[in-house]
């Protein structure tokens, strides 16, 4: 019985060192490859990766440059190779990411090259640099290792214009829409209109006071009165009648109600001035106009 | 006595058959009529909610879709099926048909067993792609099932779906406990097209991957897709509301993770945890055989608006005048399980827009609800606005499309007249019209005036009191 006991310690020691085994990596490394014009490679940017805290400044990785990674993965401090082996690229804002697999050797050596080319189009058209993690892991109980270990900033070339991404259509609320009216007819202001249609008016009494002193009167209506006062009255009577069918027809009727109402009027008016003219005629025979 | 049974028999059917809005007869296909031993939970939970169902396999002679032109049935499921071929009675057109005659299907596969080339045919007609070889397994090392799966990670535990966007209603994982999970065992994902047709409903983990257990065992060279990227269960509604959905993990409706108890893996604490299977496959086989998110038109009116109008109480007019005030509402309901209910907006972020539009719209407004409208089982949304200033056809049109809910397309045409030449405002009106009106008043008194000088003036008197005209 007391053996067991003895090892019991023991045991969880090991099952505790068992449990935080975990993968990590050592030896990481990235650098920039820049291709200048013509053939002369110009190696630079070197920086050493710490798998606990990121990299402070931002790697920037030219259109025509290559981002070069290698590490060493190890499983509890031993080199060997993970199953999965990612370097992930991710966009700050949006949170879309791209994960790069690491090529592996048995010892665990990794080692990744990512141009500009390889990127997806939503992350190179990103403001702020992306965010680039190492995830580590494989099966059995190691725990994975999956943490952010540097920033990559994007540099456009100048000469080459972005391409555009076009966002895929999504079902959603659409922007309003409000049809925008064409706009009211104006008037001039009143003050003008009023003075002018002041001006119309005042023309009439101006007529009226040239006739007047031209000799315009209205003398003989006593005696064109006396001579046919029906046909005289129903005359002029008509005429008023028809200016007041077109008063009424600019107010409220319509065509139809007038037309019959016009002819009816004019039939009267006809009727009538033939007497009445035929009055005035014999005035004027008669040497008095 | 004949018709009262009759009539007890109908209203019988009318219960049964009310489970679905769009019938009850579901299809079970699988490799092995056996095998749906392994789902009895799930196909219990089916038939306890009213579905008649019917097994068969693909070998079977009599299985057909359609008879006559007809559907023979309303759902489909597949269950995962090891044959190649589907066999003449389910070709990928056949399927294509299927969906277009405003059939369901739900597909479950599993990595074990290769997809069936008649299924990845349909999948790609729908932009659904699915690993290549037919075969795809996704593992995650970060959240895997520390009790079933401690070295091969296949079964991977998820938290439930929240909301996919914040206008979207969350069907599939509201109401979750804190302390419960979803296990997605031994799954294929998929990788979604960009279509606005396709939604996932269920996304990998951030860092999950899938790769090939046959040709990648030791390394991962030839990645086909990881993280978010991986759909492992898929939505997809084509035009006319019927739904397809895709689910990569078959083993997740077996009994064995229907209410089971798995380990978180001990990095993230190692804690114990129920699954959320057994709901979640009720409700994804609930949305995809339209028991939730179905959308109802109950009724639409539009009518005239202007203030002191009392004969214009007509409703639905066909013409209309342009600038005129109208009213615009439209009764929705929607159905959840057993009932129409009000259909209420899933979020303030989103909006049903009504559009005023001929070739293009004029007007797109925001509905708003209807208190006194509204029923117990529907809602009125109403809109008042002035129609444009422009003549011609136009198109009342409700277009209500979003993910999960089933498409509402309404169009009422109405014709816009112009202004008659009694309806516009008189010339006294008009400030700039009265000089105008006054010529006229002017020519009118002068006429009259004339017309009595004329007839009636005597020969203006010369100095010596006689008459000018005496020559």
């Amino acid at each position: 019985m007391r053996p067991p006991q003895l090892f019991a310690p023991a045991l969880l020691l090991l099952a505790a060192s068992f449990a935080h085994a975990a993968w990590d990596f050592d030896d990481g490394s990235i650098s920039v490859v820049a291709k200048q014009s013509g053939d002369s490679i110009k190696e630079k940017q070197v920086a050493l990766l710490n798998p606990k805290a990121p990299l402070s400044k931002p790697v920037s990785l030219g259109s025509t440059s290559t981002l070069k990674l290698s590490l060493t993965a190890k499983d509890n401090g031993k080199g060997k190779r993970p199953h999965q082996a990612f370097l992930v690229l991710q966009e700050q804002e949006s949170g879309l990411k791209a994960p790069f697999p690491l090529t592996v050797k048995e010892n665990g050596k990794a080692a990744a090259q990512i141009s500009q080319k390889d990127i997806p189009i939503q992350l190179l058209n990103a403001a702020k640099p992306l965010k680039a993690s190492i995830v580590l892991a494989s099966f059995g109980s190691s725990e994975g290792f999956n943490a952010p270990v540097f920033n990559v900033k994007i540099e456009a070339d100048p000469a080459v214009p972005l391409s555009a991404y076009e966002r895929p259509l999504r079902y959603g609320k659409k922007p309003e829409i409000h049809h925008i009216f064409r706009p009211d007819p104006k008037s001039p202001p009143k003050v003008v209109s009023l003075f002018f249609a002041l001006a119309v008016v005042a023309t009439l009494p101006a007529l009226f006071i040239g006739w007047i002193f031209l000799g315009a009167n209205l003398n003989h209506l006593s005696k064109a009165i006396g001579a046919a006062p029906l046909s005289h009255a129903t005359f002029f009577g008509s005429i008023v009648a028809m200016e007041f069918v077109f008063f009424m027809y600019y107010t409220s009727w319509n065509l139809f109600q007038t037309l019959p109402v016009i002819g009816a009027v004019a039939v009267i008016t006809l009727l009538s001035g033939t007497k009445a003219l035929g009055e005035v005629q014999r005035r004027r025979l008669a040497g008095e106009r | 006595m004949r018709s009262l049974f009759s009539l007890c028999l109908f209203l019988l059917a009318a219960v049964v058959s009310a489970v679905s809005t769009s019938g009850n007869r579901l299809l079970v296909i699988l490799d092995d009529v056996a095998d749906k031993a392994n789902y009895s939970k799930f196909l219990a939970d089916l038939e306890g909610r009213g579905f008649q169902l019917s097994f068969e396999t693909p070998k079977s002679e009599s299985l057909t879709l359609f008879h006559l032109g007809e559907r023979t049935y309303d759902h489909v499921i597949f269950f995962p099926i090891k044959t190649k071929g589907l066999g003449p009675n389910l070709t990928p057109n056949i399927l294509v048909d299927f969906l277009n005659a405003k059939g369901n299907i739900l597909l479950a596969i599993s990595s074990g067993i290769a997809t069936p080339n008649s299924l990845v045919s349909l999948l790609a007609e729908l932009d659904i792609q699915l690993p290549a070889d037919r075969t795809g397994l996704v593992v995650d090392h970060f959240n895997y099932d520390a009790s079933s799966a401690p070295e091969k990670h296949d079964v991977l535990l998820l938290p439930p779906p929240g909301r996919l966007r914040p206008d979207i209603k969350d069907f599939f994982g509201a109401g979750a406990g804190s302390n419960e999970v979803l296990a997605f065992s031994r799954g294929v994902g998929a990788v979604l097209g960009t279509g606005e047709l396709l939604t996932p409903i269920l996304r990998a983990p951030r860092t999950a991957y899938s790769y090939n257990p046959k040709e990648q065992a030791e390394v991962v060279d030839d990645l086909f897709a990881a993280g978010e990227q991986l759909a492992l269960v898929t939505a997809f509604q084509a035009r006319n509301s019927a739904r397809l959905t895709l689910l990569g993990s078959a083993e997740m409706l077996q009994d064995t993770w229907f209410d089971a108890e798995v380990t978180k893996p001990s990095a993230t604490g190692g804690r114990k945890a129920k699954t959320f299977n057994r709901e979640f496959a009720k409700r994804v086989s609930g949305w995809t055989f339209n028991e939730i998110g179905v959308l109802r038109v109950n009724w639409i009116e539009h009518r005239l608006d202007e203030p002191g109008n009392s004969a214009s109480n007509e409703t639905n007019p066909k013409i209309y005048r342009i600038k005129n005030n109208v009213k615009y509402t439209i009764s929705l309901s929607e159905y959840a399980w057993t009932n129409w209910e009000p259909f209420t907006l899933p979020s303030d972020d989103d909006a049903l827009q009504l559009e005023f539009s001929m070739l293009s719209p004029f007007h797109r407004l925001e509905l708003t609800p209807e208190t006194a409208r509204s029923t117990p089982e529907s809602t009125a949304y109403t809109v008042h606005f002035r129609l444009p200033d422009q003549h011609g056809i136009f198109n009342f049109k409700v277009n209500y499309k979003r993910p999960f809910l089933s498409n509402v397309e309404e169009k009422n045409t109405v014709s816009v007249r112009h202004m008659a030449h009694d309806e516009w405002p008189r010339s006294f009106a008009i400030s700039g019209a009265w000089p105008w009106i006054a010529g006229i008043g002017v020519t009118v008194a002068g006429w009259l005036a004339f017309c009595a000088v004329w007839m009636y003036s005597a020969p203006p008197l010369t100095d010596k009191g006689e008459t000018k005209k005496t020559q």
